[in-house]
């Protein structure tokens, strides 16, 4: 059980599983819980290649802690667009965000 | 350089003949405009200036032996120098003494002519720039200078005939005026390319040197020579762009009297005179001159002789003059045509001047209210203009009869006879409409009553000091045409320096052109003149001749028709078609092409966030698996 392939596949997983719901959820709420699976789903193999592969330890957890960083800047950032996008349209289904249509 | 210029008094004297009217002009245009008598003060004051100047050069230079030249690099591109500069030279000296004396005297005179007029500073202003552009252009060392100087004789000459642009006809006619003499003016610099690209060198002086015939094949020179005289065509209103000259009576008499004697026309003969050498080189060139001089005098005659306009005559008979001294330089004639040039612009400019003190005291053109009002009655501009006339005519021993056998004899020598036929007749032409002119005012005719017009009350009642300042110059004029003609042995001499074959003298020339000359005035003394006399002149009894020559020949109706046949008709409306349809259709078509473009593209972009997203995806899926597998 205790292998790389076991991380590399759960990480996969996970990735799919975020792209899918990027795709397929209609909420914006829901994309960027799906963006959060993506971006766990990347630290993971970052921690899993470190683990097993890397000589040193420590690089691979300094980039997830950077990764968890972002992705907290980044749910604010996109927070504070899906609250002005709600006010300025009162829904946070994507579908109504068309405004770019040409 | 800097010292030479100052040490050289030929130098000194040349620059500052040609540069004080310069400053003159931009002084009054930038600071002196709104106060006339201090403009009209530097003027005169500067064209002082230029006249002490070139009588200082001409005194100096009297027995000079080979010509003065100074320039400066002014333009090099490649294998082409263009200098400026000075080309003191017997020529030169002679045109820049006629041109200043001719400016000084018509600025004095304009003191009077135009006082009270609101433009009278932008009047000496224009006037400054014109004796600027024409002294310079007396001097010039290369055609290129001559050229530039050339086009701001033309400049200056249309601001002084639209001078009075609230006139309707006055701007038409300046505006002709620069049109007409501009369709020459593109030959002239045609011909003058010619000869730059094959020659490498416009200077006067190589360009009258033996290696232009060893450089140019003969038909490029008879090609260049034709070109370039299509310049004296325009400039001069040689047949057939003739009819610019007439019209351009529209402007201050003054300003016609400058035009017609010293610059704008001359301007034209002048630089005929001025590579008459290069000119000489092509015989078939010459014959063609000598044509077109010859028909641009009789024709021109021939409007004088049923005009009404006292300022009309004298203008046909300026272009008729200006054929004339063609004729004469045509033949071959280098120092009877320069000479012919220098009188002219003497009598000529006085016959202006008397005219405008008519015109001024009456207030109108009309050769028959003047004398009706008793025009006979102003002494000095009567008497002036009679001596004027009978030098126009040919009549010993005025300057004009001089001048006027020099070119018959020059004529004469030629081996074709009709050349010294026309010319006779044109003698005899000019003797007659000069004083059908002269007699219509000394012998005013109460049927003419008939004909006047609404000016019914002397209008001028002007100052004597006015009349003082215009009378002046007419003396000094009248004294030049008296004694002018006496000089011509010393001054021929001056001209050709060298010992040249003297023209044929001819006896019996002589008295068949006085004969002729006198026969005229009698016919317009029996027809105008006489007690009792008709005043209707024999072309006038004809009414188809009549009107022939009033339309001046139809050639303006002809020019009307070409313009609206050819160049409306045909180049605008074509040139139109193109504007609208090619090159704005082109324009239109580039934007609908554009704006169809983005909206074709625009469907792609649909506003759904996550096909864009999953397209995003699965390229980059498909690109991943690509490495992977084939990286």
């Amino acid at each position: 059980m205790n292998s790389l392939g076991t991380y590399l596949f759960i990480a996969a997983a996970l990735f799919v599983i975020g792209v899918f719901g990027l795709l397929q959820r209609r909420s914006l709420i829901g994309m960027l819980i799906a963006i959060e699976l993506m971006l766990n789903g990347a630290s993971l193999n970052f921690m899993a290649f470190n683990r097993f592969l890397g000589p040193d330890p420590v690089i691979g957890q300094v980039y997830t802690l950077f990764i968890m960083g972002f992705a907290a800047a980044e749910t604010a950032i996109a927070l504070s667009i899906i609250i002005a996008l709600f006010r300025r349209i009162r829904s946070i289904n994507i579908e109504q965000a068309r405004e770019l249509r040409g | 350089m800097n010292a030479a210029w100052i040490q050289d008094p030929n130098l000194l004297a040349a620059a500052l003949s040609a540069g004080a009217p310069l400053a003159a002009f931009a002084l009054i245009m930038l600071l002196t405009r709104p106060h006339p008598r201090l403009s009209a003060g530097i003027s005169i004051t500067a064209i002082a200036v230029s006249l002490a100047g070139a009588l200082f050069l001409l005194a100096r230079n009297g027995s000079m032996t080979a010509p003065i030249q100074v320039t400066g690099r002014w333009l090099v591109s490649g294998e082409i120098h263009i200098p400026f500069g000075f080309l003191l030279d017997p020529l030169s000296l002679l045109m820049l003494a006629i041109v200043a004396t001719i400016s000084f005297l018509v600025q004095v005179y304009s003191l009077g002519y135009m006082a009270g007029d609101p433009g009278f500073s932008r009047y000496y202003g224009c006037q400054s720039l014109f004796a600027w552009a024409m002294l310079t252009l007396s001097i010039s060392p290369t055609m290129i200078q001559l050229y530039i100087f050339w086009e701001l004789v033309g400049l200056a000459s249309y601001l002084l005939i639209g001078f009075w642009y609230e006139k309707f006809s006055a701007s038409e006619a300046g505006k002709k005026a620069f049109v007409m003499t501009r369709l020459g003016d593109i030959a002239f610099f045609l011909g003058l390319l010619i000869v730059l690209l094959q020659f490498g060198n416009l200077n006067i002086l190589d360009m009258n040197g033996p290696e232009v015939a060893e450089r140019l094949s003969p038909g490029l020179i008879t090609l260049s020579a034709v070109l370039i005289f299509g310049g004296v065509v325009g400039k001069s209103a040689q047949f057939p762009l003739l009819t610019w000259l007439p019209d351009a009576m529209e402007g201050p008499t003054p300003v016609s009297a400058l035009l017609h004697s010293a610059t704008m026309v001359a301007a034209g003969v002048y630089m005929f005179a001025r590579i008459f050498p290069f000119f000489s080189l092509s015989p078939e060139a010459m014959s063609l001159f000598l044509a077109i001089g010859t028909i641009t005098m009789l024709l021109s005659s021939t409007m004088a002789m049923v005009t009404r306009d006292i300022k009309q005559v004298w203008a046909y008979s300026t272009i008729s003059q200006l054929g004339f001294m063609v004729m004469g330089l045509a033949a071959g004639g280098y120092a009877a045509g320069v000479f012919h040039l220098t009188t002219h612009a003497g009598f000529k400019a006085l016959l202006f001047l008397c005219s405008g003190v008519f015109i001024h005291h009456y207030e109108t053109n009309d050769m028959f209210v003047i004398g009706r009002r008793g025009g006979r009655g102003l002494l000095i501009p009567m008497i002036c203009m009679s001596l004027a006339a009978a030098a126009l005519s040919g009549l010993p021993p005025l300057s004009g009869f001089f001048s006027k056998e020099a070119i018959m004899g020059v004529l004469a020598d030629h081996p074709n006879p009709i050349w010294l036929a026309a010319g006779l007749l044109g003698a005899f032409l000019t003797a007659y409409y000069t004083f059908r002119l002269i007699f219509i005012i000394l012998r005013p005719n109460a049927r003419e009553a008939a004909h006047a017009d609404g000016h019914s009350t002397h209008a001028g009642h002007h100052g004597a000091g006015l009349y003082g300042l215009m009378a002046a110059p007419l003396i000094v004029l009248a004294a030049v045409t008296l004694g002018l003609g006496f000089f011509e042995t010393p001054l021929a001499a001056f001209l050709t320096r060298a010992a040249t074959r003297a023209a044929g003298h001819h006896a019996w020339l002589l008295f068949v052109a006085v004969g002729l000359a006198l026969a005229g005035t009698g016919l317009a003394w029996l027809e105008f003149g006489r007690r009792g006399a008709a005043q209707v002149g024999f072309v006038e009894r004809v009414p188809a001749l009549r009107a022939l020559f009033a339309q001046r020949w139809y050639l303006d109706h002809l020019y009307r028709l070409l313009l609206d046949r050819v160049i409306y008709g045909l180049f605008s409306n074509l040139f139109t078609r193109n504007d609208r349809r090619v090159i704005d259709g082109a324009i239109d078509g580039l934007c609908k092409a554009t704006v169809g473009g983005g909206r074709l593209l625009a469907f792609m972009q649909s506003g759904m966030l996550q096909y864009n997203l999953m397209v995003i995806f699965g390229v980059l899926a498909v690109v991943g698996l690509g490495f992977l597998f084939f990286g």
